[in-house]
């Protein structure tokens, strides 16, 4: 029997955040700490020929390549990445170099002050060199060549900014030999990882410390690590503490953002219009140097059959360098954009079918058992027709759909379906994380348990503590969970990939009920839990087979929007969402992630515009960037419908990325609706829909 | 070396001002964020700065005896949009300007004076015929809004004056009014238009059209309002106004929009406004 998880706890820091004394990184006091302020390239791709330092004052120093220990190399995934550019920069912003000093002010001036001469070479801007490829086939592609007929079409998708509420931060000082970082962050062992790789010293002499931190979406997935390789490589020169807080121009500009992506879909049909198979190609931006964007890429291509399933399957992508800010991880890290491209194409083959939307879609939904299109298998029960609906019910999407059909209503109504893979891809949780959990029993019975799971305000902190309360049965101030500490915590991997509840709550669970088998009342005890995967996920990195995922969470998304016809500008009039995230552990903390993720999804479809302007965005402000604030949304009706999840801690599954996936192409459906003209592209700004009305398709 | 000059009174802050080439900082909603230099330092001005925020005697609104309404120039948006002496209107445009906190510190002075195209304020002062005082030790003078803004930053103040008071002629008119920003609160504004109109027995009694955002200070013609008042309203010909506007939009492309739909937008709301006063609201 399951806990009912209905009655939600307080947030564990809920007291410190809202009265305002959580002390986050910048608000860290330190004697003597220094200033580091980046010099940036001002060229997008050129040769540096010679950085030019004004002469500095006693105490200030500039560090760059040369000062480099070990290694030139920031570890990233694919680690291209360098901690400081030595020949070549590769887009406008690259750190060529640190100032630092005891006085911001005068840091800031003599950045000002340094200037690199540079052999400028012919930036490009396009999707056109690729640097990844990645392809799959899955059934017989050859049976495309019989199809009576072909359609085709391509879908864009834009830039998005993480808009964390705190930029990004990081403070080092040296704890005797020892290196200590706070920062804000998602990844203490990255950012480990990271300083030992370019210092090549052992993994003793670095510690990583989590202050509390102001939300992250994915941006301080990997950004973080490359501003602490810098700060290594300067406070091994320096031995002073050192501190590094962007301000929020600077955030925008030159921290990492969603990759833009295009995807060319073609859907083959036979004489009777069934779909024979669809081949996909996505292309992604990933800027100036790989990072991550291969596993994006992955991800990306994974998806793009969403929730759909096709006998005949021929799926590739590409990762594009461009001389542009690099591309790494937002919430979704790649699925978003081919799910948005994917759902919109089934509704534009359906119209050019003639066909309901609604029946094209469910004909080809994916079942229980069916093979992936990576020829692995949806193993666990799928209930999205129940989500669809609750989902329909809720929103009386039959009635509006019908009713905002007639012509000028200037009112429309969209569904979309979505499905997120939880956990890292394929086998990488065995292979790659290989998490460890510690967790131990002083004599007075107190259990402490440790992880690396940041919470950056989506409630991991109590999640995690429940889970451990829950399965010992213990009271909860019985139990002690803090914020991670590298020196006392075994790495339980990344806060990313919506793993965090399905395979570290998993993790939590297990070694909870271990405990609890041995437990001696007034005896020390410890356990060290090793995540052990499901036997049967096989996945092959190379060729792109296999099970791709763990486990599945899916969902719909119902938005209602009206568009003014004066002045082109969208209202959200109603969203009603369903999810099966396995078993809801916490009700409320899970309204957080899946409103929240629609908020920042229907930003991502029609607010927020990034544009690019010989290399550098034109929107660098809050004010330029607009993020939807609650007048601009509605109220939001959102169900979970029980499922639980064999795997997880008490069923639970992964839920934050999920409840991104489905706002675009809900809100663009609607638009078509309203409009009556097809939208291929977000995000869809009152500019763009003016011109949709005015020259069509 | 830059001096932070802080009047107790304004007879000290007109004399401060004789002898410094100042800014004048009042909310410094504007000032702060274009002085801003990174988080935990100071702004970097380039120029002495006088503080008049705390000038109590700048801080009212009254009705004078011609029946305009008053405001001290240190007088903050929250505390004009709650007065009961100010026109309807106005407060509608103040609503929609920035966010609360903003409008808390923030002044219409200021707003005047900052000069921005996009100075939602500007639009109902340039409208209603508002005018703005300037003092210095040599006295006053009255400036209507429409004159004493010049460009895009650029005021007709001199080095020794500052705007002291802004004087509101309340109008018998039906108002048309409509912000587009980028989404529906706390947004600067990509384009906006207010009308004004008064019908009397069917023949265009006052008919008044003001445009922000479109182009580097607020488009109003009175060489085109003027022909239009006298006409009977059912004549009004909407395609010949818009005809008659269009020339004087010229919108640009920013980070904001782009100048075809802010032309466009512009056009459309006109036409919206038009409608509106041939439907003879309040005839």
């Amino acid at each position: 029997m399951l806990p009912n998880y209905k009655t939600s706890v307080k947030k564990v820091d809920n007291e410190e955040k809202m009265s305002g004394m959580a002390i986050f990184t910048g608000d860290i006091r330190m004697d003597n700490a220094h200033f580091a302020i980046p010099v940036r390239s001002t060229v997008s791709y050129g040769k540096l020929l010679k950085i030019n330092v004004p002469s500095l004052p006693k105490g200030y120093y500039f560090i760059s390549a040369k000062d480099i220990v070990k290694e030139n190399v920031c570890n990233i995934i694919a680690s291209d990445w360098p901690v400081f550019p030595d020949k070549e920069v590769h887009y406008k912003g690259e750190t060529i170099g640190l100032i630092v000093g005891p006085d911001k002010k005068i840091c800031i001036d003599l950045a000002s002050m340094t200037h690199a001469d540079y052999k400028e070479l012919e930036p490009v801007f396009e999707m056109k060199n690729s640097y990844v490829h990645k392809e799959f086939k899955k059934g017989n592609p050859e049976v495309f060549k019989k199809a009576s007929k072909v359609y085709s079409e391509s879908f864009e998708t834009g830039y998005q900014e993480q808009v964390y509420l705190e930029p990004q931060g990081m403070l080092i000082w040296m704890d005797g030999n020892k290196i200590t970082i706070k920062a804000s962050m998602q990844c203490p062992f990255y950012i480990k990882k990271a300083v030992t790789r370019t210092l090549g010293c052992s993994e003793d002499k670095v510690r990583v410390i989590q202050p509390a931190v102001g939300g992250a979406f994915g941006g301080k997935e990997h950004y973080p690590s490359l501003m602490a390789a810098q700060l290594a490589t300067a406070i091994v020169k320096i031995k002073k503490p050192i501190k590094m807080i962007f301000d929020r121009k600077e955030d925008i500009t030159f921290t990492t953002k969603r990759h833009p992506s295009k995807t060319d879909i073609s859907a083959y049909l036979d004489d009777k219009n069934n779909i024979l198979g669809v081949k996909i190609h996505v292309g992604i931006d990933g800027g100036a140097y790989i990072g991550c964007s291969m596993v994006v890429l992955a991800r990306a291509l994974i998806a793009a059959t969403n929730a759909y399933t096709f006998e005949n399957v021929d799926i590739s992508g590409d990762a594009y360098c461009t001389n542009k800010v690099p591309s790494a991880a937002f919430r979704g890290f790649g699925s978003p954009q081919s799910i948005f491209a994917i759902e919109m194409f089934i509704n534009h083959l359906a119209d050019f079918l003639h066909v309901n939307h609604y029946e094209l879609r469910n004909k080809y939904l994916v079942k229980t058992g069916d093979i992936t299109s990576t020829n692995g298998v949806f193993r666990d029960p799928i209930i999205l027709d129940k989500l669809i609906n609750r989902a329909m019910e809720m929103s009386d999407y039959q009635r509006k759909k019908k009713e905002y059909s007639k012509p000028n209503s200037y009112r429309g109504i969209g569904m979309s379906y979505f499905l997120h893979g939880c956990g890292f891809t394929g086998s990488g949780e065995s292979t790659i994380i290989n998490a460890q959990l510690r967790i131990k029993k002083d004599k007075n019975d107190i259990v402490t348990f440790y992880t690396s799971q940041v919470d950056f305000g989506q409630g991991n902190r109590t999640t995690l503590k429940r889970i451990v309360v829950d399965t010992l049965g213990i009271p909860e101030d019985h139990v002690i969970y803090g914020a991670p500490d590298t020196d006392e915590t075994l790495s339980t991997g990344p806060t990313a990939a919506s793993r965090t509840i399905i395979i570290v709550g998993g993790l939590a669970a297990k070694a909870a009920r271990h405990l609890k088998e041995i437990w001696k009342d007034g005896e020390e005890q410890e356990i060290i839990e090793p995540y052990v995967g499901p036997s049967y996920i096989k996945w092959d990195d190379d060729t792109m087979q296999g099970d791709a995922y763990p486990g599945y969470a899916w969902g719909v998304n119902v938005i209602e929007i009206s568009v003014d016809p004066i002045t082109y500008e969208v209202t959200i009039e109603g969203c009603w969402s369903t999810y099966d995230v396995g078993h809801a552990i916490d009700e409320r903390i899970l309204i957080g992630q899946a409103d929240g993720g629609l908020a920042q999804a229907i930003g991502w479809a029609y607010l927020e515009k990034e544009e690019m302007e010989n290399g550098v965005f034109k929107q660098r402000t809050l004010s330029d960037y607009v993020i939807p604030t609650m007048m601009d949304l509605s109220k939001m009706e959102t169900e979970f419908i029980d499922n639980p999840f064999p795997y997880g801690a008490f069923g639970a599954k992964g839920a934050g990325e999920l409840t991104f996936a489905g706002g675009a192409p809900a809100f663009c459906a609607a638009l078509e609706q309203a409009i009556n003209r097809k939208v291929n592209k977000i995000p869809a700004t009152p500019e763009f829909i003016m011109e949709l009305i005015e020259h069509g398709n | 070396m830059i001096k932070q000059l802080v009047p107790a009174n304004l007879k000290e802050a007109l004399e401060m001002l004789s002898k410094h080439n100042c800014y004048i900082m009042s909310g410094g909603t504007d000032l702060m964020v274009q002085k801003h230099v990174s988080t935990g330092l100071l702004p970097s001005f380039d120029k002495d700065v006088i503080y008049v925020m705390n000038l109590k005697e700048l801080d009212y609104v009254k009705k004078d005896d011609n029946g305009n309404i008053r405001i001290g120039a240190a007088t903050r948006f929250t505390d004009i949009e709650r007065s009961p002496l100010v026109p309807e209107i106005y407060k509608i445009v103040i609503k929609e300007i920035a966010s609360n906190n903003i409008r808390n510190m923030a002044t219409m002075a200021g707003n005047i004076a900052n000069a921005s195209p996009a100075g939602d304020s500007l639009v109902p002062l340039v409208l209603n015929d508002a005018s703005v005082i300037l003092s210095s030790v040599n006295g006053n003078r009255e400036v209507l809004v429409r004159d004493f803004v010049l460009g895009v930053r650029k005021i007709d103040r001199k080095q020794n004056e500052m705007i002291t008071e802004i004087v509101l002629k309340p109008q018998e008119l039906n108002y048309f009014y409509r912000k587009v920003g980028a989404r529906k609160a706390e947004s600067i504004t990509k384009v906006s238009l207010m009308g004004g109109y008064k019908i009397e027995n069917g023949i265009i009694k006052d008919l008044r059209i003001a445009f922000g955002s479109v182009s580097i200070k607020v488009v109003r013609s009175l060489e085109n309002e003027n022909k239009y008042i006298g006409q009977k309203v059912k004549e009004l010909n909407i395609d010949s106004v818009i005809e008659d506007y269009s020339p004087l939009v010229t919108p640009i492309t920013d980070q904001r929009s782009n100048k075809e739909y802010r032309h466009k937008v512009a056009m459309n709301l006109l036409r919206k406004f038009l409608e509106e006063v041939k439907g003879g609201r309040n005839e």
